[in-house]
């Protein structure tokens, strides 16, 4: 999958990236949240997100986990606790900085969020478009992308004209095409058949191998026997049902790639 | 930094390009269309008015009421030498008798004149400037000696109401010129407003893909730039039109009253800037509308 390889453009040395692997991604410590003055929807999180790891995220609807995905992309501050980020404190992160830190983070939003005008390419072309990537260089991996989730022929194609399945397959393309450093996806996978879903999860994985941290939040338990090694996360009614990670594969053991 | 139409054609994609959002250029254009109008006839009548004006109140009219013919064409040509020789009277003027007789003959008709009736004599001058009362009536305590019964009428006099006319009218145009101007960048205002409202999701979608404020607001700014470019192109040009047609109608209008009632060169280069400074509103409006939508969110 060398479309992969177009977030090469933007990634650091080797050694960097060895150094990198050592420190987590995420670090959560007793983090809560609460929308306007009700009770809290995210109560007492701490947990840490490893690089290259794979993470699933169950819980009943409205447990919190759009809104426990939406602080891993920085869409939202924590109303308390602490959050570490790529080594940085998420926190006190002064808001010109956090553009960058958004660019290191791909997300799949629950209701896809397309953009309405734009065609398919060039909604799978925005995040490479959006960090100044050339048009010469973005060409090939977006083709490629649009190759891999099937939809070539739609390339031209409104959001509105395509079908629930095809805009979150433009979705997760959006959001993997930049080889984002962490990959955030709600529900990815609700709009499409085991078949697709399959298909999508291998894109993920593929990812995973070459570094990048998942997490995905998903009802389909069907879908955690197919990744080798994911770990798995509980939320109930806005907690973490099994925080220390007695996890229902054993903790992948760190591998430094390159 | 304002004028950033110069954007790489990447960045041109993420918002999209070549629709019209809506009546917003057709309102730009109907108001700029009004406001340009409003602009020129009051410059046009502030032209004719210094110009014309000046002209008029320069000059008077000497007149000898004098009956017996031979005395009053006696004094006429005294007169005449004594304004000479004034400095502050740049042209004197004598108009001859046969001119006189037929200024009046369509009032008094062709009998009455033919017959010997008296009629004064006429002494066109003109003044460096403008006299005021008091230069008049030195004049005239000047004349007395050599003509007794003289009569002296500035133009600026019996001018003045219409020139009062002209000043009210023209600072009621000006009066509708600011309202108008206001109106329109309220205009931009709820336009550049409603075509966030319009793009406010992809915003947010560039935002939530790291795009910064600055990436945003150039592309929002240039969206709605040329939307008031556009609505500016036309309504500058649906004015101009409207400005130099009617500009040949009034050249060709007697008297002359009106000749110079027409748009100087300055302004037109004024009824130029209109459009551009409502396009700068339209671009400085964007930034901040946007800057200050995405300052909410985190
Ligand atoms: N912006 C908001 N303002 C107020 N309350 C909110 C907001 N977003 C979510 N909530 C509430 O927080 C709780 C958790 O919502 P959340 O969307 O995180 O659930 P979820 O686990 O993603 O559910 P689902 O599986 O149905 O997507 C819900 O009770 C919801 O009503
Ligand atoms: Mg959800």
């Amino acid at each position: 999958m060398s479309f992969l390889r177009a977030g090469y453009l933007a990634c650091p040395p080797c050694i960097w990236r060895v150094f990198e692997l050592m420190q987590s991604v995420v670090e959560f410590d007793n983090v809560g949240l609460r929308y306007g003055t009700g009770a809290e929807t995210l109560t007492d999180l701490s947990f840490t997100l490893y690089p290259g790891s794979f993470y699933f995220l169950t819980g009943a609807s409205g447990a919190g986990k759009t809104s426990l995905l939406k602080l891993l992309y920085l869409a939202h501050r924590p109303s308390r606790g602490a959050i570490r980020m790529f080594g940085h404190d998420a926190i006190t992160l002064p808001r010109d900085r956090l553009p960058g830190f958004r660019r290191r983070i791909g997300v799949v939003f629950q209701d896809f969020r397309l953009v309405p005008h734009l065609s398919t390419f060039d909604n799978i072309a925005l995040p490479l478009r959006i960090a100044g990537i050339q048009e010469k260089d973005l060409r090939s991996p977006v083709t490629e992308m649009l190759d891999w989730i099937g939809l070539t022929e739609r390339a031209d194609a409104r959001p509105a004209t395509l079908s629930g399945g095809e805009q979150q397959r433009v979705a997760i393309a959006r959001a993997v095409i930049g080889r984002p450093e962490m990959l955030v996806a709600d529900e990815p996978t609700g709009n499409v058949d085991p078949e697709m879903a399959r298909r999508l999860l291998q894109l993920f994985a593929a990812l995973n191998k070459l570094g990048t941290t998942v997490v995905v939040a998903t009802h389909d338990i069907h879908l955690l026997q197919e990744i080798e090694g994911a770990q798995m996360m509980r939320l109930d009614k806005g907690r973490l049902s099994d925080p220390t990670g007695s996890l229902r594969h054993p903790p992948r053991p760190l591998v430094l790639k390159n | 930094m304002l004028l950033d139409f110069a954007l790489p054609a990447h960045d041109r994609k993420l918002i999209p390009e070549g629709r019209l959002s809506g009546p917003m250029p057709w309102v730009i254009a109907i108001m700029l269309f009004l406001t340009l109008l409003i602009a020129a006839m009051g410059l046009s009548l502030a032209y004719a008015i210094r110009n014309g004006g000046d002209d008029l109140a320069q000059q008077a009219t000497v007149q000898i009421i004098e009956p017996d013919p031979i005395e009053r064409a006696t004094q006429k040509v005294a007169v005449s030498r004594v304004l000479r020789e004034l400095p502050e009277i740049a042209d004197v003027n004598s108009v001859p008798d046969g001119e006189v007789r037929n200024l009046l003959k369509p009032w008094l008709g062709n009998d009455v004149i033919d017959a010997d009736i008296p009629v004064p004599a006429l002494i066109d001058i003109r003044f460096k400037k403008a006299p005021d009362g008091a230069t008049i009536r030195a004049l005239k305590r000047r004349l007395e000696p050599v003509a007794p019964k003289i009569r002296i009428d500035s133009h600026s006099s019996w001018m003045a109401p219409f020139f009062d006319l002209m000043s009210s009218l023209i600072f009621l145009t000006f009066a509708i010129f600011l309202l108008l101007l206001i109106a329109t960048s309220a205009v931009v205002i709820l336009a550049v407003r409603s075509t966030l409202n319009t793009h406010r999701g992809t915003i947010e979608i560039m935002h939530m893909m790291g795009g910064t404020d600055l990436q945003a607001a150039r592309l929002f700014q240039r969206r709605v730039a040329l939307d008031a470019l556009l609505g500016g192109v036309v309504g500058f040009g649906a004015a101009a039109a409207v400005i130099l047609t009617l500009g040949g109608r009034i050249a060709a209008v007697e008297p002359a009253l009106l000749a110079d009632a027409s748009l100087p060169w300055y302004g037109w280069l004024i009824l130029a800037i209109i459009p551009l400074a409502v396009m700068g509103l339209a671009m400085l409006m964007a930034r901040w509308t946007v800057v200050s939508a995405l300052k909410k969110m985190l």
